[in-house]
């Protein structure tokens, strides 16, 4: 199990390599020179060179490569070339709001999902099966936007249920006045696709002989399908669910826009229309690193859900 | 003698203002406002965004401010005790402060009372200087007073600003007494010294919180900063220790004026305690939480004008019925499409190009634009110089108006003749295809199809060339763009601010389209000599505004209408063309 670990957090090294040269040659190619902006209305190519100098652009490419992988070992990642703070401040203080979000969300998500995948695929076939597919399908189909803008009018606007938009300072505050809504909704459209595809990892499950095997033993249906069929069919949802965590870095952009959650949703979108490189390299290359540990903690995990699955 | 005299006064000013706690703002008074972006930062020399600077203006007094209600904009004393004594033909600037006016407390001072001094603005104005700033102003300042550009010139070759250093043209003579001395007459060097990033700052404090600075601004102005969450929200605070001021402003002939200044006639500035700033990025939730009452105004976003205003852009009866009054303003900006004069097609000053730049303007489909793109809410530019700014003639009217019928005779004229696929070639026969810098939003989009459709409706051909707008921005500086649509809002409330865009010297700083007309750049440099009420200024202006039509430097576009609405609790409500924190000025009544 050691070794394995090893070699696999050895393999994380050429993996962040090619993410770091990806980001740092895209940026360069396609993200415009940030001194035009930042030289404000007017200014003259003497007031721009001096602002390339000064945020390091001038250099060879070589030069801003050989920092940029310094800044990854250091996990200094310097300040915002349009604000002036401090990345590492911007990432402690946005990551709270996203996760206050998402965290229950996926929680809720995860079993709500299951929980319901369990139920329809056990009525496989049934008119219930049929319509909540039905509504998967429809769910599926809106976009994310028009679930926002509609809850949002009705909830919050009509009903007065929510506030509009918002973010307080207290977690519990939070979580249950400004992130309630922004929940909901996302609950509202995370559940249809996790439920159609949780269910056809239960499916899959229900025909197999252990089952069949397990009723004409007598163990009752409850015990086959939540002790047997779900642990079974456990290894294709962790990995669902570990390819859904680097997420949680990211936010949601849609909903912390329209409900106004300070969270890393937002800063992403701010720092892509800002060119502000210092804060689009850090993220990127947590997240990149997130994805890497949430496939190894997957694993990890497989093992510990079924035995019978080796580490080579 | 006399400067004990004046020692005394200013102890006595000190004490004044030190108890002039009791015409503070009412703390229960609080206004809730909206930002559709989320600010910077507010250390005034390092941000140029309007936000940021919002709420900069709102924390920091510059020497000079504008008349409330004056229109055009008119620059008015602040912290200066009167306007500047000009001498030496406008070379000469002597500008006197009012005593004991304070800064906010801030640890940086050590617990004391801290008196703004002449120093502050010659270490504010060198900061501006300073190329590790790297401001967004300094254009503002560079090149204009004696001896700074030396003390630039240093710096880069050290390293380092030497702040201790003197600059001839920019001294204290005394505690509070300013002068300026300029290597050329300036007469606009007022608008400069009301800008509301020439706010004083303190030393003491730019250098207690460093790279920091950002997130501490410390003024002498009517608000501070309580509370910032980055990006999210804003709260200040009415300054406990403000100087008295009076709300004395006189009505214009807007009828509006009136009501304002019965409603804030008289009163302390300002009046309200804290002002909440969200930052709700999305028009439906701006929208939505002003429809809530959780914002008290708001700058309605154009998707949804249809909501509150009928066709006639009247408030519709549900929000009139509960009491919303619509404050509608031209603002202080121009858009336009720029030709450039260096282009092999479109450029130079030839008789067929300049016809073919006219017929392009007069193709252009400008009432379909207002009808189509701005849905309505945008007026005609008939001259480069909005409504507000001084230099505007409302009776100005441009001699290339919408005409495609005589845009197609011009270019038949000049031997732009139509090809079989009916699109018009260049009188030497090559092709002709007009080539658009355009940006990847929906806006952009838009504005694009009417191009194209304006000029398929006189046989040109034209193509668009996406990026993003710092790499466009960059061709342009370098007059690699045959077009390009841009905007330009003042900084300052005089047509010079806009006409300098086509000024040739200009060129690879805001003259984007590198227009040099000889003509133009001599009546520009005459104007800059005279004084801003000067009669014959206006009529160079309005000059400059003719030769640009004529020689077809751009296809001049719209100024944007504003639609504000606001809760029948606030009062003194008026749009300002350049103070931004107009809430300084206005009241809160109680309300449930």
């Amino acid at each position: 199990m050691g070794a394995y670990i090893l070699r696999r957090l050895w393999q994380m090294i050429p993996t962040m390599l090619g993410v770091v040269l990806l980001v740092f040659f895209l940026f360069n190619w396609v993200g415009g020179d940030p001194a035009y902006v930042l030289a404000g209305k007017i200014s003259n190519q003497e007031q721009i060179d001096n602002i390339r100098r000064q945020l390091g652009i001038d250099q060879p490419y070589y030069v801003q490569l050989g920092i940029f992988v310094k800044q990854i070992l250091t996990a200094n990642f310097g300040a915002s070339w349009s604000t002036n703070e401090k990345v590492s401040h911007i990432l402690l203080t946005r990551l709270g709001p996203s996760l206050t979000v998402l965290v229950p969300l996926l929680i809720l998500s995860t079993l709500i999902s299951i929980a319901l995948a369990l139920a329809v695929a056990y009525v496989r076939g049934s008119l219930t099966d049929r319509l909540v597919m039905i509504v998967c399908t429809i769910g599926l189909s809106v976009s994310i936007l028009v679930y926002i803008i509609v809850f949002q009018y009705v909830f919050a606007y009509k009903l007065g249920w929510f506030p509009v938009q918002g973010w307080g300072d207290g977690f519990w505050h939070n979580l249950a006045v400004y992130a309630s809504l922004p929940i909901l909704i996302s609950l509202v459209v995370s559940i249809a696709p996790d439920l159609r595809l949780y269910r056809t990892f239960m499916l899959d499950e229900i025909n197999q002989d252990y089952v069949r095997t397990g009723r004409a033993k007598g163990v009752s249906e409850n015990r086959i399908m939540w002790v047997h069929v779900l642990r079974n069919a456990s290894i294709p949802i962790i990995t669902n669910l570990m390819s859904s965590l680097p997420g949680l870095l990211l936010g949601s952009f849609l909903i912390e826009r329209f409900f106004s959650i300070p969270g890393i949703g937002r800063e992403v979108i701010l720092a892509v229309e800002r060119s502000d490189f210092p804060v689009i390299k850090a993220i990127t290359v947590y997240v990149a690193f997130a994805t890497i540990l949430t496939n190894l903690l997957a694993d990890l995990t497989y093992k510990a859900v079924d035995p019978r699955v080796q580490l080579k | 003698m006399r400067s004990g005299f004046r020692g005394l006064a200013g102890i006595l000013a000190l004490l004044v203002a030190t108890t002039a706690t009791s015409l503070a703002a009412d703390p229960a008074k609080v206004l809730r406002i909206a930002f559709p972006v989320a600010e910077t930062g507010f250390d005034p020399v390092r941000v140029s965004d309007l936000y940021s600077a919002t709420v900069i203006e709102a924390i920091f007094d510059p020497l000079y401010t504008y008349d409330f209600l004056a229109r055009p904009a008119k620059i008015v004393p602040n912290t200066a005790d009167g306007m500047p004594e000009v001498s030496d033909g406008g070379r000469s600037y002597l500008i006197h402060l009012k005593h004991g006016i304070l800064f906010s407390p801030d640890p940086a001072f050590g617990g004391k009372p801290r008196e703004l001094s002449a120093e502050d603005y010659v270490y504010t104005f060198k900061r501006f200087a300073d190329p590790a700033n790297r401001s967004p102003w300094a254009f503002l300042i560079n090149d204009r007073f004696v001896g700074l550009d030396e003390q630039v010139e240093q710096a880069k070759k050290t390293g380092k600003f030497d702040y201790d250093a003197a600059i001839p043209g920019i001294v204290a003579l005394d505690r509070y007494t300013l002068r300026l001395t300029l290597k050329r007459p300036d007469y606009l060097l007022p608008y400069t010294l009301a800008h509301s990033a020439f706010g004083a700052m303190a030393r003491e404090v730019v250098e207690k919180y460093g790279n920091d600075l950002q997130a501490h601004p410390v003024g002498t102005g009517p608000y501070l900063l309580k509370e910032w969450r980055r990006a999210a929200r804003i709260v200040l605070e009415a300054n406990p220790g403000y100087r008295k001021r009076i709300w004395d402003f006189q009505p214009g002939d807007d009828p509006w004026d009136r009501q304002v200044v019965a409603e804030m006639k008289g009163k302390t500035i300002p009046q309200i305690g804290r002002i909440v700033i969200s930052i709700i990025e999305e028009g439906q939730s701006r929208w939505l939480a002003f429809s809530r009452k959780e914002l008290d105004l708001l700058a309605l976003p154009a998707t949804f004008r249809a909501e509150a205003l009928d066709r006639s852009n009247r408030l519709k009866p549900a929000l009139a019925k509960d009491g919303v009054k619509l404050y509608r303003a031209i603002d202080p900006s121009v858009s336009y499409a720029f030709f450039n004069f260096r282009d092999p097609v479109v450029g130079g000053f030839s008789k067929e190009k300049i016809a073919l730049r006219r017929a392009v303007i007069m193709g252009y489909d400008l009432p379909e634009e207002i009808r189509v793109v701005d849905k309505g809410q945008a007026v005609q530019a008939q001259m480069p110089i909005p409504y507000g700014v001084v230099g505007f003639d409302p009776a100005y009217r441009s001699i290339n108006q919408y005409d495609p019928v005589l845009a197609n005779e011009l270019l038949d004229y000049y031997g732009y003749k139509k090809g079989a696929d009916g699109y018009r070639t260049l009188p030497d026969g090559k092709p002709l295809v007009l080539q658009m810098a355009t940006g990847t939003a929906a806006a952009d989009r838009e504005r694009d199809e009417l191009w194209l459709k304006s000029m398929n409706a006189i046989g040109i051909r034209m193509v668009f060339n996406q990026g993003k707008f710092a790499d466009q921005l960059k061709a342009a500086k370098a007059c690699h763009l045959m077009m390009w649509d841009a905007a330009w809002t003042a900084d300052y409330p005089d047509g010079d601010d806009f006409l300098q865009l086509l000024y040739g010297p200009n060129t690879g700083q805001s003259n984007n389209g590198c227009y040099q007309s000889k003509a133009y750049d001599a009546m520009y440099e005459q104007s800059r000599l005279l004084s801003i009420d000067s009669v014959d200024r206006q009529h160079l202006y309005l000059d400059m505004t003719r030769q640009m039509e004529v020689d077809g430097a751009w296809v001049l576009q719209t100024s944007p209408e504003r639609n504000e609405l606001i809760r029948p609790w606030v009062l003194g409500y008026k749009k300002h063309p350049i103070l931004n924190a107009d809430f300084v000025y206005l009241d809160v009544e109680a309300h449930k």
